[in-house]
């Protein structure tokens, strides 16, 4: 060291060092914590599906497919939009409500109801269910997405999913 | 651990010879107080740009979704309102530190040979700094960001000459508008932060060239150097805790509002800028018509040239405040100018008168009775029956408005307003809102 300069020493150097490490560390802790947290909190946020009316219960005909119109309110992050699905739904004769998802499982095309054959139809690969889902002919590997229903107050609810196609199994997106 | 995994890269690129100039830099007459200002002023640039990082995460430079994604970022995002106001603040707390330093560096003489150099990168990183300043305030495209860009933007267009092209060449055309927050979100993070990282690595290089001042004290310099570290470190690690604990109160506790998003349509708004540029504002009241152009660019440039030029018109050795009486003594004129300036300022804006309460319940039935679907007030409504901007200056008669909300047809023959339920205390409210709509409550 050149003549003239003097540094600190024994305990009076290490507490100068001590102190430096642990302010900075807690600046860098206290500065960590928020930032992290505003990063990755998208990333934390549960998806939630409402439940959203689609139907009046009693207006739905007896064994005859309805497509319906499903509005969702889409929100990504700041960016909020509408956005309008079409879903099958099905009143047996029980009263039983069955709502599809309208994608066909096997690649994610759009079914059709035929009226003349009573069944669901896939124009993209020829894949055939029954009204109750079931796969008649085709390529579809799983019967038809159900989608999570319910009827409240005379209104029919309805959950929108999208599922993987192509697989045996009804795994949600 | 740490400490092996240092001898094991130590070997290899051999570090200790950089880390001994780096550590052992000798601080003439000693490690101080007094030169913590340039350190607390870097950490508030790192401060600066890592919030400023984060904020981009989720901002869209786009006048259709910017306001919406600061929007955002403040009520939505975790943690985004405290990063936001880190950033805000930050920004006043670095113009704070960069004053003082220049303070310290002037009253201590520490510009002169062999500093110049130094002086001269650290007023051109002042500058640097007011850009980021200037563009940042654009980003959040509320009013107060349009308005004031305007008002800025029009100071530079009365540069003479040039002054047009210049303000065209800011704004990207004719008018502030998309073009304009494209480019100014540009220069902010990325034309700027390149230029200026590399101006204050000059800075840095130049002091560790020609070695810290010390004390204007010559004795007390010569009396010998104390190592940059540990000493100083920690008092700069101190300085620099003190000022983000004091940083990150304020964003804690201080919300800096958004105005509504940037309409260029409603004129009346009256924006303020940041206190910075709040003396610059001032000065302009009292340079009315053609001396206008005097306080808004030829002041500016005064100072800054002056600035730049302070090593060269203050040649003298002598370093000791006390026997530098003109130069301080200029100095502190210059200070107290720009503080009276600053403090008139600030007295005005507050000094705004509030709003009288009933015109604030009148406000409020226009809005209830949705007035606005037929008249227009400064640009908002739509345009069937006559504009209220003005309507104060047309009918002052308080007696005239209470007959017509009662009766319209009876006032205005053929009128096709309807007759509003409104009680006598809700009539005198909307008229006292109507007689406030003059020309001359506009600012």
């Amino acid at each position: 060291m050149d003549e003239g300069l003097v540094t600190p020493v024994g305990t009076r150097r290490s507490f100068f060092v001590k102190a430096t490490i642990f302010l900075s560390s807690l600046i860098g802790f206290s500065l960590a914590v928020p930032l992290i947290g505003y990063v990755i909190s998208p990333a934390l946020r549960l998806k939630k599906t409402d439940w959203v009316s689609i139907a009046k219960e009693d207006e739905l005909p007896v064994n005859e497919p309805q497509s319906l119109d499903y509005t969702m309110e889409i929100k990504n992050g700041w960016a909020e939009r509408t956005s309008t699905k079409a879903v099958w739904a099905v009143k047996r004769s029980d009263g039983e409500i069955t709502a599809y998802s309208p994608i066909c499982p096997h690649l994610g095309c759009g079914f059709r109801w035929d009226r003349q054959d009573r069944l669901f139809k896939c124009p993209c690969h020829g894949s055939v269910f029954d009204i109750d889902g079931t796969v008649k002919a085709g390529p579809a590997p799983r019967p038809l997405d159900t989608l999570p229903a319910k009827v409240e107050n005379g209104e029919l609810l309805v959950q929108y999913q999208e599922f993987k196609s192509g697989l045996a199994r009804k795994v949600p997106l | 651990m740490a400490s092996s995994l240092y001898r094991w890269i130590d070997q290899r690129l051999r570090l200790k010879p950089i880390e001994q100039t780096l550590l052992d830099e000798p601080i003439p007459g000693g490690a101080s107080w007094q030169y913590v200002f340039g350190s607390a002023t870097l950490f508030l640039f790192g401060l600066q740009a890592l919030t400023g990082m984060f904020l981009m995460v989720y901002y869209v430079p786009s006048t259709d979704h910017a306001y919406d994604t600061v929007q955002y970022i403040q009520h939505e995002v975790w943690g985004g309102w405290f990063v936001r106001g880190l950033h805000h603040w930050g920004s006043s707390a670095v113009m704070v530190a960069i004053g003082l330093h220049m303070l310290q560096v002037f009253f201590d003489g520490a510009y002169k040979r062999p500093r110049e150099l130094m002086w001269i990168v650290g007023v051109l990183l002042l500058a640097l700094m007011l850009g980021f300043g200037f563009t940042g305030y654009l980003l959040p495209w509320d009013q107060n960001a349009y308005w004031a860009t305007q008002v800025g933007i029009n100071m530079v267009s009365s540069v003479p000459l040039v002054g047009d092209f210049l303000a065209k060449v800011l704004r990207g055309g004719e008018t502030l508008g998309a073009l304009t927050l494209s480019r100014f979100f540009a220069v902010h993070v990325a034309f700027l932060p390149a230029v200026i990282v590399f101006g204050i690595m000059l800075h840095l290089f130049i002091l560790r060239r020609v070695g810290p001042a010390g004390p204007h004290d010559e004795a007390k310099a010569k009396s010998g150097s104390e190592t940059f570290y540990p000493r100083q470190v920690y008092m700069d690690a101190v300085v620099m805790f003190g000022v983000f604990v004091a940083v990150a109160l304020l964003a804690a506790t201080v919300e800096f509002p958004l105005a509504d998003k940037a309409d260029p349509s409603d004129h009346s708004f009256v924006p303020v800028p940041e206190w910075y540029f709040l003396f610059l504002y001032q000065l302009l009241k009292y340079a009315p018509g053609p001396w206008g152009p005097l306080a808004s660019w030829l002041f500016p440039a005064i100072i800054f040239a002056g600035l730049l030029l302070l090593p060269f018109l203050d040649r003298h050795p002598e370093r000791h405040p006390a026997s530098r009486k003109v130069v301080v003594g200029a100095g502190m004129a210059f200070l107290v100018l720009v503080f009276s300036l600053l403090g008139v300022s600030l007295r005005d804006l507050y000094a705004v008168p509030k709003r009288d309460p009933a015109i604030v319940r009148g406000m409020a039935l226009v809005e209830k009775h949705q007035c606005k679907s037929c008249h227009r007030i400064h640009g908002e409504g739509a345009n069937i029956a006559p504009d209220l901007s003005y309507v104060g200056d047309r009918r002052p008669e308080r007696e005239w408005h209470i007959r017509h909300f009662k009766d319209p047809a009876s006032v205005v023959p053929g009128s096709f307003m309807p007759k509003l339920p409104l009680s006598e205390r809700e009539l005198n409210d909307l008229t006292t809102y109507m007689l406030s709509l003059k020309s001359e409550n506009e600012s």
